[in-house]
C-alpha cells in the first residue's frame, strides 16, 4: 500500500482531527500498528533476553510482538535489515510523521513559517518517527549524529535552518559514510550560522582573522576529540581552509538563495599546512574537501567517534576492547556507518552489556509509549512532559549536545514517575492506551506485565514491593521503576 | 563524575549531597516579565522635566497626584504599595536599560532578551537562565531548581537541566490513579534498594516530593497578613512565596505579568495602564510581606522587552521605544535610588511622523543589568558565559 504525501495532505484537508482517527484505524487494521494477532508470552529470564537487549539500544525499545518477530528472524538477518531503512516499508509511520510542510522546506524557503510553527512541526516529526517507525536503527542514528551535530534551534536563525539540515545532512547520511556526514555538514547553512562559519572571511589586503569557532568544533566535537593530538595553529589553519563558505538568503539573482555558497575574495587562497599534511595554494573551495579528508581519515577520529558510539550504545565505560574493534572498522571502511554498527552490535561486549545505560528522556518516553502500543499525534501535551524531563528536542544550547552521562538527568525523575503513571492510567493527555487488548494477549497474568516492560522477570523482592490489585498502578509502578529507567 | 567513582564514595561518606550544603540557605531569583513593553516613564515619572508634560498633554502623571521621591522622580499613584520599600532602600531601579535591537517589534526584542542576546554580538544557545543554570548546575540540581509560573516554558529557561512549569504547587505531585501512598511506598523501596546513583537521586526526588506535599496541606494562607492581588499574577507570586519559604533549593522562578502594550487610551493617573500598575505594585508588595521572615533569600528582578515613547500619540496611548526602567527589589538590591542617566531625545530630534526608536535612548546594556543581579544573587556562579563576549560594566544596581 503506497500513500503520497498528496493523498495525504486532501485527506487532511478533510479535517484533522478525524484525519487523525482515520489514521489510527488504517494502521491499526492494516499495517501491523495493532496487538499481534498472537504474541507468545514475553520473555522471562532472570537476565535480560537478548533480543529484548538489542532492541532497547538499535531501536527505542520493542513495539509489541517486535522481540517474537526478531527470534524468528536472527538478529543478524533483523539488524540487515535495519541497517537498509529503504528496505522497510514505513507507510504506517509516514501517515502520521509526514504532514508538517515545513520540513520539506529549502533553508531559505522556511524563512515563510513562524518560529513557533517552525519548532513544533521538526519536534513532533522527529518524537512519531522515534515512536512509529519501522527503521528504528535509522531513527536511533538520528538521535546520534542529531547530538553530534548539535544546532539549537534558538540560536541565531537556527531555526529556519535545521528542518533541511535534519534531512539533508542527518537523515541522508545517518547509515551512510562518515566523511560525507561531516562533507555534508560543514556547508550545511544551519551549521555555518550555528558555529559562525558564515561570517569566516579573511579578504585580501585587509588584516581579516578568521574566525575559529566552527574549525575548532570540527575538531574538537565532530572527529578528533579534544585530545585527539591536534594544535591551535591546526586549528587557524583549519579555519584558514573554510573561508569564504557563507550563507546568505538575500542574495538577489541566485537562484540557490537558499543554499550556502562559496565567496572567493573571502577565502584565504595562500598554502596551508593541517596535521602535518600540505594543502596547496590556489585550492579555493577545494580546500574543503581536502580539509575533510584529512580530520576525519585521522586515527583519533575513529578513536573518538569509536568510543562516542561504543558510550552510546554499549555502556558509559566501555571494555577498551571493544572500541579498538569498532574503530579498526571505522577505519577499515573509511568510516562506514553500517560496517561499523555492525561490528559494534555484534560484539560479545554489547550482548553482555544488557541493563547498563540510563534511558534519556525521549528513549524513556518512547519506549513506554511503544510497548503500551499508545496512539499519540505527539502535539503539545505530549512534548510538554518531555521538556520537564529537561530533554526538549534540538534545544540543547551549546555544540556538544545532550549528554550521554547519567547525571545532567537526574533531577527529573519526578516527570518520569508521573508521566508513567499517567500513561498506564490513561491520563496522559494526547496519547491514548488500551491496557486490555495487551492483557489480553499475556492471559491477564499481571507478572507478565514486568517482563514485557523491562525483558526479564522481576525478582522476588520486586515482585513483593510492586504487588497491587490496581493494575494500571502496577503497569505505572513498572514504568517508574529504576529498572524502566535504565536499558 | 563516573559511577564507579559515585559508588565508591558513596561507601566512604552515606550522607547524600544535598544535605553538606543545607538548601535553606539558597537565594532565589524571581524574573518578572512585563509582557508588551512597558510604559516605565509613568512608573517612574521625571515630575523635573517640562518636555514630559508637554508632551504628554493627556496622559503625563500630574504633579500633585504622583508620589515623590526625588527631585527627579515621582512614582505613579498605584506604585503607593511600594513607596516604603523605596525609602526602605529595598526597592529601586536604573533607568535606560535596553536591548541593542532596533526593530520595536515585541517578538524581536523579547526574544533577544530572553536569549540574551545582541545584534552585534555572537549570540549564544538557549535562553540566559537556561544557559546559567545549565552552566552552574551541581548534584542538587532538582526538579524544583528552576519554576515558572504559568503553562509555558518561557525562552528564558529554555536549554536549563531542569524546569517545572506549574501554575500551582499543587501541579506538583505524584499523579496516581490509585492508593498514592502505596505508590510512593513502592517507589521508596524500589529506589532505596538502588545503590547507584540512581538510587539515591531517585530517594532524594521523594525526599523533595514529600516535602512538597507537606507544604499543599497547610500553610496556605500568606503571612504576615499579605494580600495578593486576586488574579493570575498574584496567585503565581503567592505560589513562589510559598516554595521560598519550604527551602526547597528553588533559584529561579519567573512569572509574566502582560497587557503593557498601551497605544490606546494609556490612561494617567487612572485608567488601563494604572490597573496594570497596581497589579504589578500590589502584588509585589505582598511578596515582600509575606515572605518577611525570609528577607535575605530573594531577589526580585522586573524587566520588559522596551519602553516607550516620551510623546503620547493621537490615540492618547504611547508607541514602542528603546530604553526603560529595570526595577529590583530584596535585601542584597542597592536600592532607594534610580540610578543611569536621562537621555531623553531633545526635542528637535523628535519626528512625530516617522516610526523609529523614540524615548529614552537605551543607554545601559541589559545584559550588564542581568549579569549583576545573577552575580548578586549567586556569588560563586559562573556569569560570564551566561553573556559571552559582552562587556559586562558594573551597574550598581546590587
Amino acid at each position: 500500500m503506497k500513500l503520497t504525501r498528496r493523498h495525504l495532505l486532501s485527506t487532511a484537508a478533510l479535517g484533522l482531527a478525524s484525519c487523525d482517527r482515520v489514521v489510527t484505524q488504517i494502521n491499526r487494521e492494516f499495517l501491523c500498528e495493532g496487538v499481534p494477532g498472537k504474541m507468545p508470552p514475553p520473555p522471562a529470564g532472570v537476565d535480560i533476553d537478548p533480543d529484548f537487549h538489542l532492541l532497547s539500544r538499535a531501536a527505542f525499545g520493542p513495539w509489541p510482538g517486535d522481540v517474537w518477530r526478531l527470534k524468528k528472524m536472527g538478529n543478524e538477518a533483523w539488524l540487515e535489515q535495519q541497517l537498509h531503512p529503504e528496505r522497510i516499508d514505513d507507510t504506517a509511520c509516514d501517515l502520521r510523521a509526514e504532514r508538517f510542510e515545513s520540513i520539506y522546506f529549502s533553508a531559505g524557503d522556511a524563512y515563510e513559517f513562524r518560529k513557533p510553527v517552525l519548532r513544533d512541526e521538526i519536534t513532533r516529526h522527529t518524537l512519531l518517527r522515534a515512536i512509529y517507525s519501522k527503521r528504528q536503527l535509522f531513527e536511533v542514528m538520528v538521535e546520534f549524529w542529531t547530538d553530534h551535530l548539535n544546532i539549537d534551534l534558538e540560536k541565531g536563525d537556527c531555526i529556519y535552518l535545521k528542518p533541511s539540515d535534519d534531512r539533508d545532512v542527518i537523515r541522508k547520511h545517518a547509515l551512510g559514510n562518515f566523511h560525507d556526514l561531516i562533507r555534508a555538514s560543514a556547508t550545511s547553512p544551519a551549521m555555518l550560522v550555528y558555529l559562525d562559519g558564515k561570517s569566516n572571511k579573511v579578504r585580501r589586503k585587509t588584516d581579516d582573522k578568521p574566525n575559529e569557532n566552527y574549525a575548532r568544533e570540527l575538531m574538537e566535537l565532530h572527529t578528533m576529540g579534544v585530545h585527539g593530538g591536534y594544535t591551535q595553529q591546526d586549528v587557524y589553519e583549519a579555519a584558514r581552509c573554510l573561508s569564504g563558505w557563507t550563507f546568505d538568503r538575500n542574495r538577489f539573482f541566485a537562484l540557490n538563495a537558499g543554499e550556502s555558497f562559496f565567496k572567493p575574495d573571502w577565502h584565504d587562497d595562500g598554502e596551508k599546512r593541517v596535521l602535518g599534511q600540505v594543502i596547496q595554494a590556489r585550492g579555493k573551495q577545494k580546500d574543503l574537501d581536502r580539509l575533510v579528508e584529512i580530520v576525519c581519515s585521522h586515527p583519533s577520529t575513529a578513536k573518538f567517534i569509536a568510543t562516542k558510539l561504543c558510550k552510546r550504545f554499549v555502556s558509559m565505560e566501555p571494555p577498551a576492547s571493544v572500541v579498538e574493534k569498532v574503530a579498526a572498522e571505522f577505519t577499515r571502511t573509511r568510516g562506514d556507518i553500517k560496517c561499523v554498527l555492525r561490528v559494534l552490535f555484534g560484539s560479545p561486549e554489547f550482548a553482555k552489556s544488557h541493563g547498563q545505560l540510563l534511558k534519556r528522556p525521549l528513549k524513556f518516553m518512547v519506549t513506554a509509549l511503544r510497548a503500551l502500543m499508545a496512539d499519540t499525534q505527539a502535539d503539545k501535551p505530549l512534548l510538554e512532559p518531555l521538556q520537564r524531563m529537561g530533554h526538549g528536542l534540538f534545544q540543547y544550547p551549546t555544540p556538544d549536545g545532550y549528554p550521554d552521562e547519567e547525571l545532567p538527568w537526574m533531577g527529573t525523575l519526578m516527570w518520569r514517575w508521573n508521566f508513567g503513571m499517567a500513561l498506564a492510567s490513561g491520563k496522559q493527555n494526547g496519547v491514548r492506551v488500551n491496557l486490555y487488548e495487551l492483557r489480553k494477549q499475556m492471559h491477564f497474568v499481571p507478572e507478565a506485565w514486568f517482563a514485557h516492560l523491562i525483558g526479564r522477570k522481576p525478582t522476588p523482592e520486586e515482585l513483593a514491593t510492586l504487588k497491587t490489585e490496581d493494575e494500571a498502578q502496577f503497569v505505572g509502578l513498572i514504568l517508574a521503576s529504576p529498572a524502566f529507567q535504565r536499558c | 563524575m563516573t559511577r564507579r567513582s559515585l559508588i565508591s564514595k558513596l561507601a566512604l561518606a552515606a550522607a547524600p549531597t544535598f544535605a553538606a550544603v543545607p538548601r535553606e540557605e539558597s537565594h532565589t531569583l524571581i524574573h518578572v516579565f512585563l509582557r508588551g513593553g512597558a510604559d516605565t516613564l509613568n512608573l517612574f515619572v521625571p515630575h523635573a522635566d517640562d518636555r514630559y508634560y508637554r508632551l504628554r498633554p493627556g496622559l503625563a502623571i500630574p504633579v500633585k497626584d504622583a508620589i515623590k521621591i526625588s527631585d527627579h522622580y515621582a512614582l505613579h499613584p498605584a506604585m503607593k504599595p511600594l513607596e516604603s520599600l523605596y525609602k526602605e532602600g529595598r526597592f529601586g531601579a536604573v533607568q535606560s536599560v535596553g536591548v541593542d535591537n532596533t526593530s520595536g517589534s515585541h517578538f524581536d526584542c523579547q526574544d533577544q532578551m530572553e536569549h540574551g542576546d545582541s545584534m552585534h554580538g555572537t549570540p549564544a544557545g538557549g535562553g540566559w537562565l537556561g544557559r546559567f543554570l545549565r552552566l552552574n548546575a551541581t548534584d542538587s540540581t532538582s526538579a524544583l531548581s528552576a519554576v515558572a509560573i504559568g503553562t509555558v516554558l518561557p525562552e528564558s529557561l529554555r536549554g536549563a537541566p531542569a524546569v517545572s512549569v506549574v501554575e500551582r504547587i499543587e501541579d506538583i505531585a505524584l499523579k496516581n490513579s490509585g492508593d498514592s501512598a502505596k505508590a510512593v511506598q513502592a517507589l521508596k523501596a524500589m529506589y532505596g534498594a538502588d545503590v547507584t546513583l540512581l538510587g539515591q537521586r531517585g530517594v532524594e526526588t521523594l525526599d523533595l516530593f514529600q516535602r512538597v506535599s507537606a507544604l499543599q496541606g497547610k500553610g496556605d494562607a500568606p503571612e504576615h497578613g499579605a494580600a495578593y492581588p486576586k488574579d493570575g499574577f498574584g496567585a503565581g507570586l503567592r505560589e513562589i512565596a510559598r516554595l521560598i519559604k519550604a527551602g526547597l533549593g528553588l533559584q529561579i522562578a519567573c512569572i509574566d505579568l502582560g497587557g503593557w502594550d498601551t497605544h490606546f487610551f494609556q490612561g494617567n493617573a487612572s485608567g488601563t495602564q494604572a490597573e496594570k500598575i497596581k497589579i504589578l505594585a500590589e502584588g509585589l508588595a505582598a511578596l515582600d510581606l509575606d515572605l518577611k521572615s525570609h528577607r535575605t533569600r530573594y531577589t526580585v528582578m522586573v524587566t520588559t522587552e522596551f519602553g516607550r515613547r516620551v510623546y503620547e500619540n493621537a490615540s492618547l496611548g504611547t508607541d514602542h521605544g528603546r530604553g526603560f526602567a529595570l526595577m529590583a527589589l530584596g535585601d542584597r538590591v542597592k536600592g532607594g535610588r534610580v540610578l543611569g542617566t536621562w537621555p531623553i531625545q531633545a526635542e528637535e530630534d523628535l519626528n512625530v511622523n516617522t516610526p523609529g526608536p523614540g524615548g529614552l535612548h537605551a543607554e545601559t546594556d541589559y545584559r550588564a543589568v542581568f549579569a549583576e543581579v545573577l552575580r548578586g544573587c549567586f556569588s560563586a556562579a559562573e556569569v560570564t558565559n551566561v553573556f559571552p563576549g559582552a562587556a559586562l560594566k558594573p551597574v550598581g544596581l546590587m
